[in-house]
């Protein structure tokens, strides 16, 4: 009895090996597909690496939709920073000036070329980061 | 006063439960007598129908507009067709948390009353049914009562529903995937009777067999119809987001899954007896972490309720103590339990563990997806989102590896070495078929992505397995297990299209103004947007558009919609969809511009008809595998 305990600690530790070996190696890849997430302020301030996919939070500023033809540009803002959006595409119906929007792409030359708008199922939505922000002022 | 008594109904099961439990402290001090159980199962039915009388009365106050109920005011609203009146009680946390509560005790009342009275499981299961049901509707009561009221007045017409909530297929998604969340309490409290009682030469597999069949069925249709739901009303294109919540959902499926090929294993050639119990615990310990992920706001996701930290924490704290309790029970009893019959490499048996050992490597991968983000944002305050990159890495070899041993499994046997001959006659034929296929594919196509042709690769080498099996028992008139073959098939047929769709699927975005025309490519001669009507609905303005697509030589005429929602001022779109066997013709209408014109997002979606195929054979293949009696 006491030797198949034994054999099973055994089997039990090579589970264990193996599936740190593997975790280690998961989170190694989590690394390099993680969307980090900023706010226009952080966007403005620090050194965003262009080639790295980001997501970018905030409301879309009053009067600054500006569409033509399928391309649409806007302004992103914290009510401190500001960022010039592009997005090439049918904007989703949530997707309004004066409302919470996060969107997904690349950081360059201070434009955002984003390649996703994600505008929140509800009308009421604003980015968790900015409601902090907007008590706190 | 209905409302009232509805909120009475419950307090008095929730109390029921509470009395049957300290009936059985008490019992257990005196002596044990068979009456004692009967009158416990006795007022335990009697607590069931206490909550589903309690449900038909807010059923009936919804229906009956009952606008001095909060939640029934904010979600439901005078104007809405009677159907949707109804399903406004899941739309949101409280009265969803209430459903979950009904097929809870739904499922348990069948089951504890379907059992043999002389089970030597029952009672132990009873008090499991009711510690679960009892962690619940506590929860409900103490932190999202649905009976409350606006005091001292109601509104005069209630908030509505979320426009895109009004849609059949979501529905009926809540109750069908809740039936099989819940559904899996029945086999987690069973394993865990049978985990206490100790006595580990009952025969446990056979009495939830069928109940684990039917939860899973309902897990898997309701997990689709979530899915059919968003690829044709969020307008996306897509069907899957790899979206925090459609994970959670996730999780309890694939644990599931393993259960059912644990527990076939486990009744059929008692092997693999403890991951068959360890995976009962899993699917409801999983359960209860999404239903924490889903409604305590932590995660920004197109599903969660509203933040509220005190229900988070509530539910955090039940479902971690459920958890840590099942496993501790679970590792005290580990060494009693005798299944260390040698498995033998080759056999049916190695292979069902193999697919165990996979599967919880995906449930691993999939968990800390979901729960990297929240413990880096913790520790270091970064924010960050996992989103499909990742899924897709991690996902593409283990799918390579699931498929390639279910392509050798086919032609394994119970306790019995693969014969050398057999294992090379199917698999060289299969590998050439398959890599054959795959380079005339690509050099048709001309596109190469890694991940995709892995997809394909896998997908086909199960078909191909499968296509091989079934003509050569045909031929030699031999035994196929038809619902394994089926749910194969439909896995097979699932990873095909959904590479197959990542691969050929594309988008167009349009620019045009009424009467103009536009030819797109080879493929699209000409996009034509003849006409706008604008009409009104019941409770919504509707402007369609009237467009003909010329696509292969044929005219389809699509109408996408905007629609804007009366009592919220809401705008959606209504995604128009020509679908034929292989490809969809998907258009969304955008906005106007200044100069009158308006734009549109073409897609052209491949295979996905497929994709809801292969759901359906799976489900198929369950149904078939359920009704075989046990062998």
């Amino acid at each position: 009895m006491l030797e198949v305990r034994r054999k099973r600690l055994g089997k039990l530790l090579v589970i264990l090996f193996i599936s740190a070996v593997g975790i280690s190696l998961i989170l190694f890849s989590l690394n390099s597909k993680l969307d980090l997430f900023y706010t226009p302020s952080e966007i403005l301030s620090g050194k965003i690496n262009s080639s790295s996919r980001i997501k970018l939070g905030g409301m879309v500023k009053a009067n600054s939709i500006k569409r033509l033809g399928t391309s649409t540009s806007f302004l992103v803002t914290d009510f401190q920073a500001e960022v010039f959006v592009k997005f090439e595409g049918v904007t989703p119906d949530l997707f309004k000036e004066g409302s919470g929007v996060v969107v997904l792409g690349y950081f360059k030359d201070q434009k955002f070329s984003a390649e996703e708008i994600f505008a929140k199922h509800d009308e009421n939505y604003m980015p968790p980061e900015l409601e902090i922000g907007s008590q706190s002022e | 006063m209905i409302g009232e008594i509805a909120h009475f109904f419950s307090l008095s099961a929730a109390l029921l439960l509470i009395i049957i439990l300290l009936l059985n402290i008490i019992f257990f001090f005196s002596n044990p007598n068979s009456n004692q159980l009967i009158l416990s199962i006795r007022l335990f039915n009697q607590s069931c129908w206490l909550i589903f009388v309690s449900f038909g009365l807010y059923i009936y106050l919804a229906i009956t507009d009952d606008f001095s109920i909060s939640y029934i005011a904010s979600h439901s609203n005078s104007q809405l067709p009677i159907f949707y009146k109804i399903a406004s009680i899941w739309s949101a946390h409280e009265g969803s948390m209430f459903l979950w509560i009904v097929f809870l005790a739904l499922w348990s009342l069948l089951f504890i009353n379907g059992l043999d009275k002389n089970n030597p499981l029952k009672k132990l299961t009873l008090i499991m049914l009711i510690l679960v049901i009892l962690g619940f509707l506590l929860f409900l009561l103490i932190t999202s009562n649905p009976f409350s009221r606006i005091l001292p007045f109601g509104v005069m017409d209630g908030a509505d529903i979320n426009p895109i909530l009004q849609d059949p297929a979501l529905a009926i998604h809540p109750p069908i995937l809740y039936l099989g969340y819940v559904g899996f309490v029945i086999s987690f409290s069973y394993v865990m009777a049978y985990l206490c009682k100790g006595n580990f030469k009952i025969e446990w597999e056979e009495d939830i067999r069928a109940w684990s069949f039917v939860a899973w069925i309902f897990l898997t249709v309701g997990i689709t119809l979530g899915s059919w739901w968003a690829y044709y009303e969020l307008g996306w294109g897509g069907y899957w987001f790899w979206d925090p919540v459609e994970n959670v959902a996730l999780l309890p499926w694939l644990a599931a899954t393993a259960f059912m090929h644990s527990l076939y294993a486990s009744s059929k050639s008692n092997i693999l007896k403890t991951w068959t119990l360890f995976l009962g615990i899993m699917i409801f310990s999983l359960s209860l972490f999404g239903a924490f992920i889903v409604r305590s706001g932590i995660i920004d996701s197109v599903h969660s309720f509203a933040n509220d930290p005190q229900r988070g924490l509530y539910l955090l704290g039940f479902s971690g103590l459920m958890t840590l309790l099942s496993l501790v029970i679970f590792a005290y009893r580990i060494p009693a339990i005798n299944s260390s019959k040698p498995v033998i490499t080759g056999s049916k048996e190695s292979f069902l563990s193999m697919n165990n050992i996979l599967m919880v490597t995906s449930i691993f991968s999939i968990f800390l997806g979901v729960t990297y983000p929240l413990i880096l944002e913790s520790f270091s305050g970064e924010k960050v989102s996992i989103g499909p990159p990742y899924y897709n890495t991690i996902f593409a070899p283990l799918i390579l590896i699931a498929s390639i041993l279910i392509m050798i499994s086919v032609d394994s046997l119970w306790q019995r070495k693969m014969l050398a001959r057999k294992f090379f006659r199917s698999i060289i034929p299969t590998f050439i078929l398959v890599t054959s296929i795959i380079y005339i594919f690509w050099y048709l196509i001309n596109e190469f992505s890694l991940l995709t042709y892995i997809g394909i690769f896998s997908g086909l080498i199960i078909l191909v397995a499968y296509f091989i099996k079934i003509i050569s028992s045909l031929k030699a008139k031999e035994y196929i297990n038809k619902g394994s073959a089926f749910a194969h098939i439909g896995l097979g047929i699932l990873f095909l299209s959904i590479s197959v769709n990542s691969l050929l699927s594309y988008q167009k975005n349009i620019n045009l103004s009424v009467g103009e025309s536009l030819r797109i490519n080879e493929s699209i001669e000409s996009f034509k947007f003849s006409n706008l009507n604008v009409r009104t609905a019941s409770n919504h303005d509707v402007i369609s558009a009237n467009v003909f697509v010329l696509m292969d030589g044929v005219s389809v005429n699509l109408n996408p919609e905007k629609r804007k929602y009366s009592t919220r001022g809401q705008i959606t779109s209504e995604t128009a969809i020509h679908a034929t066997p292989f490809k969809d013709i998907y258009l969304n209408i955008g906005d106007q511009l200044e100069d009158g014109s308006w734009t549109f997002s073409l897609k052209i979606n491949y295979f996905v008809k497929w994709i809801w195929l292969s759901s359906a054979l799976m489900v198929l293949g369950m149904v078939l595998a359920m009704q075989k009696r046990k062998i």
